[in-house]
């Protein structure tokens, strides 16, 4: 994973800097907006919004208050929640993400059930559960960055993660 | 333990985690963990490449617009600072117009030394003012509101003819606190100042007796210089009280001035009456009465240029006691002393417009603060709700 200290707005390093932290990160963001919103067309708008926002802003960012992808990714949650609540309000139809279980048809079955099992397990879980687990499993977040994302204690942050780590397995039927 | 608290091995979980994302070596304990993630991160939704593409040139034009700085955030920053300086200037602008007085007329005064008013402990203006007559922070009057003292009629003009303007008496009495050892450098200064403005000292009493010294003056001065009299007095010791008096004059004057009229018509009916007596005898009367009649009108004359002066000269009664702080020995002070106090008053007023400025910045700065604060927490708290029904 890589690490930004900062983000410079001036400088020779201005601009690397911020192109790095997208290279690493947009992926994560992607995958983390898509499964929020379980709808393409308004995850890729969600993204491109959150990078114009965060490159916007980068001149407030602040490194005392946590790393920048920590602050990207609370960016990209509140544009994923926003556009969750505009959906609320304007009753949009999902246009659902695309059925991936194509992808798992290359895969060994026994590797390619779980997988299957995992997903639908996360999709029942509880909302703020699901989130929890994307932001650690997919945004590589620290539990530091998690709680600053989630605007809460570092040490709640802990216990939330493992809750849900735990209801996840529970409902995968994992054992350990 | 806390709800929030996690045993030794949900910590240790927690860290193997932390490891798996960072692609290091875990125990076989949390191999399943491992897997877990590993199936999580595949089935999570992938980028389309067009997509990833469009996002590389959205942002590379958002670049070339913005030029690797922040100019597109910052204006509404630097904005936001120019609003703010500009209320605060406007603040401080009105505090100064206000602290001023200009609006209150002050720019009327006499000049008067800059720092020549100190902080007058006592100061008690007896309501016997002229309509009309105006008083000023440093006691300056006009005798004659809407009028000079130049434009005051003299008795030398046809009788009957009353006053325009208002003929007020102006009576004033300082107490000043000053060392001992300076109660006569103080007494010297006080006579020097007076005539300096064309008054004269009508009495005078200097008693230098150690702590019980102690002096008093009478003065009279051109009531248009009463208020820069006073200003420069103040300035040479501690100012313990002022009263001003004023009493207007003008009913008074113009009824004299009207007896004087019915006078002198009346002697010029005698000496026609007298013209064409006809016997000695009614002579010898009508010279009788005239005789009285002139002296009658010289007494009004006389009682005319008493009324008159007392409109034109002030009288100022001051007192010098022993016994003022060491603040106010800067009579017989040094240049740098001096200068150490006016800086020092400067910087109270420039604190005490400050904290005016404050006053009326801080309830906008904190109103706008919490509105901004809720706004924000509202608007938390429905994207939550947002997620928990998702």
């Amino acid at each position: 994973m890589t690490v930004i200290a900062a983000l410079p707005t001036s400088g020779p390093g201005a601009g690397e800097q911020f192109e790095q932290l997208y290279r690493s990160s947009a992926a994560d963001v992607y995958a983390y907006v898509a499964s929020l919103l379980r709808d393409r067309t308004a995850a890729e708008d969600v993204t491109a919004l959150a990078f114009e926002r965060a490159f916007r802003r980068r001149a407030l960012f602040d490194v005392r208050r946590g790393t920048p992808r920590s602050w990207l990714f609370a960016i990209a949650r509140n544009a994923a929640l926003d556009e969750l609540r505009k959906r609320r309000r304007t009753g949009a139809l999902l246009h659902e993400i695309a059925d991936p279980s194509t992808e798992l048809e290359d895969l060994d079955s026994e590797l390619a059930e779980r997988r299957l099992l995992v997903r639908e397990g996360l999709a029942s879980l509880e909302p703020r559960d699901r989130e929890v687990i994307l932001l650690k499993f997919v945004g590589r977040l620290s539990n530091a960055e998690l709680a600053r994302v989630l605007r809460c204690s570092e040490s709640n942050a802990g216990t939330r993660l493992h809750r849900a780590i735990e209801r996840l397995r529970e409902v995968c039927g994992v054992t350990r | 333990m806390s709800r929030d608290e996690l045993n030794a091995s949900e910590r240790e979980e927690l860290a193997a985690l932390d490891r798996i994302l960072a692609r290091e070596p875990v125990g076989e304990q949390h191999l399943e963990l491992a897997a877990l993630v590993d199936s999580v991160r595949a089935g999570a939704p992938r980028m389309d490449p067009a997509f990833a593409e469009r996002l590389d040139a959205q942002l590379a034009a958002h670049r070339r617009r913005g030029g690797g700085g922040a100019r597109i955030a910052r204006p509404g920053i630097r904005r936001l600072a120019l609003a703010g300086s500009g209320l605060v200037a406007a603040a401080v602008a009105f505090t100064i117009v206000i602290s001023s007085g200009v609006l209150s007329g002050g720019t009327t005064h006499p000049p008067a030394p800059a720092r020549a008013t100190p902080k007058i402990p006592a100061l008690s203006i007896l309501p016997r003012k002229a309509p009309g007559a105006t008083t000023t922070p440093t006691g300056a009057t006009s005798a004659f509101a809407g009028s000079s003292v130049g434009a005051v009629p003299s008795t030398n003009l046809s009788a009957g003819r009353s006053l325009s303007a208002r003929l007020v008496h102006r009576d004033s009495a300082l107490t000043l606190a000053t060392s001992p050892a300076s109660m006569q450098s103080v007494a010297n200064r006080i006579v020097a100042a007076t005539e300096q403005r064309g008054g004269v000292v009508e009495s005078s009493n200097v008693a230098i007796q150690g702590p019980a010294s102690h002096a008093s003056f009478s003065l009279a001065v051109p009531t248009g210089r009463l208020g820069s009299l006073i200003a420069a007095l103040s300035s040479l010791a501690s100012v313990r009280a002022l009263n001003q008096n004023s009493n207007d004059i003008t009913n008074s004057y113009n009824a004299e001035q009207a007896r004087l009229a019915d006078n002198v018509a009346a002697r010029a009916a005698l000496l026609k009456a007298l013209a064409t007596a006809a016997t000695a005898t009614q002579q010898a009367s009508i010279q009788k009465q005239l005789n009285r009649l002139a002296a009658r009108i010289a007494a009004e004359q006389r009682e005319l240029d008493r009324l008159l002066g007392q409109g034109r000269t002030a009288t100022l009664h001051v007192s010098v006691v022993a016994g003022a702080s060491a603040k106010h020995a800067k009579a017989s002070a040094g240049p740098f002393t001096t200068a150490f106090h006016r800086a020092l008053h400067a910087l109270e007023e420039i604190l005490a417009i400050a904290l005016v400025v404050l006053a009326i910045v801080l309830p906008f700065a904190l109103t706008a603060l919490a509105l901004w604060w809720g706004a924000t927490a509202v608007r938390q708290r429905a994207r939550e709700r947002a997620m928990r029904t998702a």
